[in-house]
């Protein structure tokens, strides 16, 4: 505010730092206002159109919007970030990656969101139709807790715009009971998917996850785009899975692993783990990680070009990303956080299961990050008419 | 002073404006979006060129089976419903005591207090092969039932959501025939059977087809209560329109076949309409009656 339009105003010494900050913030966007909003679009984009970090260290705004998957967060972690700095949270949730994204771009820039946790193969989406905002890494120093083996994925190879909030893999779970061999590859879920658990059988309900369990069998790239192996997945799977298919279950952890519904399972290793812990009979679940190869997907800390309070949302990152919160934060979603001495931690903690969170450097290694790329037609198409042949 | 009179249109207005913003507008945008097309990897829509391409992307073998097991479904429950739901709404309008009639119609209501996928879900555990009601089987020397994930579980889903909008026009059709009509009837020598047969159903056709539509269209556009129950012997074709819109990010294209769904659903619900007044035409000619001869034909 300049010195000639001097306001006085009388008020306790409390409440003074919030007046002021209250009054310069207004003062701020009268001004933008009154300029006009080429000036305002001027202000937060680079000349090539990209958008440049909004946030440089100063005061934190007094409230944080967040809009991530539902019940993501360990609740005493947001409420801790309230009590130390002071903005309060709002959250709201979403179901899936492209509802988020629709959101965000019908709103053209009002969503009134400042944290978004998309999953690692939609950012590139996100980048480009501009609805991310460029990480101030110098206020998210805390970055150096992450491993860095979840940083620097193919999604965003510099970390400029997100950052690792939980990931997972992808496996199945097997009744014991029912199929009592050993299984440990792709090829025997889906030998045993045509034999003991034939009619028993679920897989997620994601077409990338089907085609993956033929590709990730037959050793070939789980993101290729070559027509004959596209074509091949499709006539495998149609011809020799879907007549044993029982049920296309995202989170067989919910209900199919705690009532026994099926045999044989794909699952996300959380899910899988949340299933058995609740099961009745925790013995007779084996859970399989993925062979020779899967998946690894990862959610990540992001946040909107069009935040209102990008201060606060750096902050925040920074304060999530505290090794204090790490274990708190696993345990409640159940997914490894990407934390450099987690592990450690949670056995400290005495967190069951850990199998299915941790997983040793050779199988990180046979992890593929995937992507959305041309063949997303194909494998929806393919997701599609499996589900007509399993329901015929 | 003169008395402002608003023309009767205007009791109408917020109805139509409603329906304006919430349904006309909707279903002309996705109408819109039909002709369009997909714009690279990242887009979901674009309609700078507009074609009837997409239609014909629509019509796939995979759509036809997948639309066939809907209308299957759809068809049937709907039957179910109205074997299932006629009998009770007749009860309840007709032979239960008066005084009974608000609890029984607040007891048909319960179920919609709890959340339609809660529900459904709940049938889910009941259902499944370890659940209670298997085991309770199983104590009384009766095999262990393996009912969930098959058509039977999808059908009784169905009966289950969807019974309460059969029988709510239902009850109101056979209540307002009226006790007087069938006092009448039956003073004219015609029995139960013919009472009912030519008064009440005819009278009530007015619900029944109310009821009829409430249960089969929200049903063609339900996938929620087959995949839960049915798992993927649960196959709905809304299943394919979301996967357009979600998972394929091609509104054009999603936009396409529920145009299309939306253009076979009214032609099916207009073809059962005209199958109806097929069947009812013969009863109406040999019963009408003429006021001005005053004799039936």
């Amino acid at each position: 505010m300049s010195s000639s339009h001097d306001v006085r105003i009388l008020t306790s010494k409390a409440a003074a730092p919030i007046v002021r900050r209250e009054l310069s913030r207004r003062g701020f966007f009268a001004l933008a206002a009154g300029a006009g909003t080429t000036m305002v679009l001027a202000a937060c984009t680079s000349p090539d159109g990209t958008p440049l970090p909004g946030a440089t260290g100063g005061a934190l705004e007094n409230a944080l919007s967040i809009y991530t998957w539902g019940d993501y967060d360990a609740p005493e972690v947001l409420e801790q970030f309230t009590t130390d700095l002071g903005p309060k949270i709002t959250l709201d949730s979403y179901g899936s990656n492209e509802e988020m994204i629709a959101k965000l771009v019908a709103a053209k820039g009002t969503s009134g969101y400042d944290i978004i946790v998309p999953t690692g193969v939609y950012i590139p989406q996100l980048i480009e139709n501009g609805l991310l905002m460029p990480l101030n890494r110098d206020l998210i120093p805390n970055i150096e807790y992450v491993d860095p083996a979840y940083l620097a994925r193919d999604w965003d190879p510099e970390n400029a715009y997100s950052i690792c909030k939980a990931w997972g893999t992808t496996g199945f779970v097997y009744d014991t009971t029912v199929i009592d061999r050993e299984l440990t590859t792709w090829n025997d879920f889906l030998d045993a998917a045509q034999n003991e658990a034939s009619g028993r059988t679920s897989v997620l309900d994601d077409p990338v996850e089907i085609t993956g369990i033929y590709y990730w069998a037959n050793g070939i790239d789980w993101d290729t785009t070559d027509a004959a192996d596209i074509d091949a997945a499709e006539a495998y799977l149609i011809e020799n899975l879907a007549p044993h298919l029982a049920a296309f279950d995202s989170y067989p952890g919910g209900a199919a692993i705690p009532q026994a519904t099926h045999a044989l399972m794909q699952a996300w290793n959380g899910d899988a783990r949340l299933g058995i812990m609740n099961s009745p009979e925790p013995d007779r679940w084996k859970w399989v990680l993925g062979a020779p190869a899967t998946e690894l997907w990862m959610d990540n800390w992001a946040i909107s070009a069009s935040a209102p309070h990008p201060e606060a949302a750096h902050a925040f990152l920074n304060f999530v990303l505290d090794p204090e919160f790490a274990v708190a934060q696993l345990d409640y979603i159940g997914y490894h956080t990407g934390a450099k001495d987690v592990e450690a931690q949670a056995r400290e903690a005495g967190l069951e299961m850990l199998d299915l969170v941790f997983f040793t450097p050779e199988q990180l290694a046979t992890m593929q990050d995937g992507e959305i790329n041309e063949a997303q037609e194909r494998n929806v198409e393919i997701w599609n008419k499996l589900k007509a042949a399993a329901g015929a | 002073m003169r008395r402002l009179r608003l023309p009767g249109l205007a009791l109408a207005l917020p109805a139509w404006v409603w329906l304006a913003v919430f349904f006309i507008a909707p279903v002309a945008v996705v109408f819109w979006y039909s002709f369009g097309y997909k714009p690279g990897l990242f887009g979901t829509h674009a309609t700078d060129r507009l074609s009837f391409d997409r239609y014909l992307e629509v019509l796939t073998p995979t759509f036809f089976d997948t639309f066939v097991a809907t209308m299957n479904i759809a068809l049937t429950g709907t039957a179910l419903c109205f074997l299932i739901g006629a009998p009770m709404a007749y009860w309840m309008a007709v032979k239960a005591p008066p005084s009974w009639r608000g609890l029984l119609l607040a007891l048909v209501l319960v179920p919609f207090w709890t959340n339609f996928l809660v529900r459904t879900i709940g049938w889910q555990v009941i259902l499944s092969p370890e659940g209670w009601l298997s085991q309770a089987a199983q104590t009384l020397g009766l095999p262990a039932f393996d009912i969930l994930y098959t058509r039977g579980a999808v059908l009784l889903g169905v009966v289950y959501n969807y019974l309460p909008l059969m029988i709510l026009p239902l009850y109101v059709a056979f209540d307002r025939v009226g006790e007087p009509l069938r006092e009448a009837s039956r003073d004219l020598g015609a029995g139960r059977f013919r009472t009912l047969w030519r008064v009440t159903l005819p009278l009530a056709r007015p619900g029944i087809v109310v009821g009829v539509l409430l249960v089969y269209i929200p049903l063609m556009g339900d996938y929620i209560t087959a995949t839960v129950l049915g798992g993927a012997k649960g196959n709905m074709v809304g299943q394919l329109v979301a996967a357009q819109f979600q998972t394929a990010q091609n509104w054009a294209l999603g936009s396409a076949m529920a145009i299309t769904l939306i253009v076979i659903i009214v032609l099916s619900a207009a073809a059962v309409g005209a199958a109806l007044w097929l069947v009812s035409w013969p009863l109406r000619r040999s019963y009408r009656v003429r006021l001005d001869s005053g004799v039936t034909q």
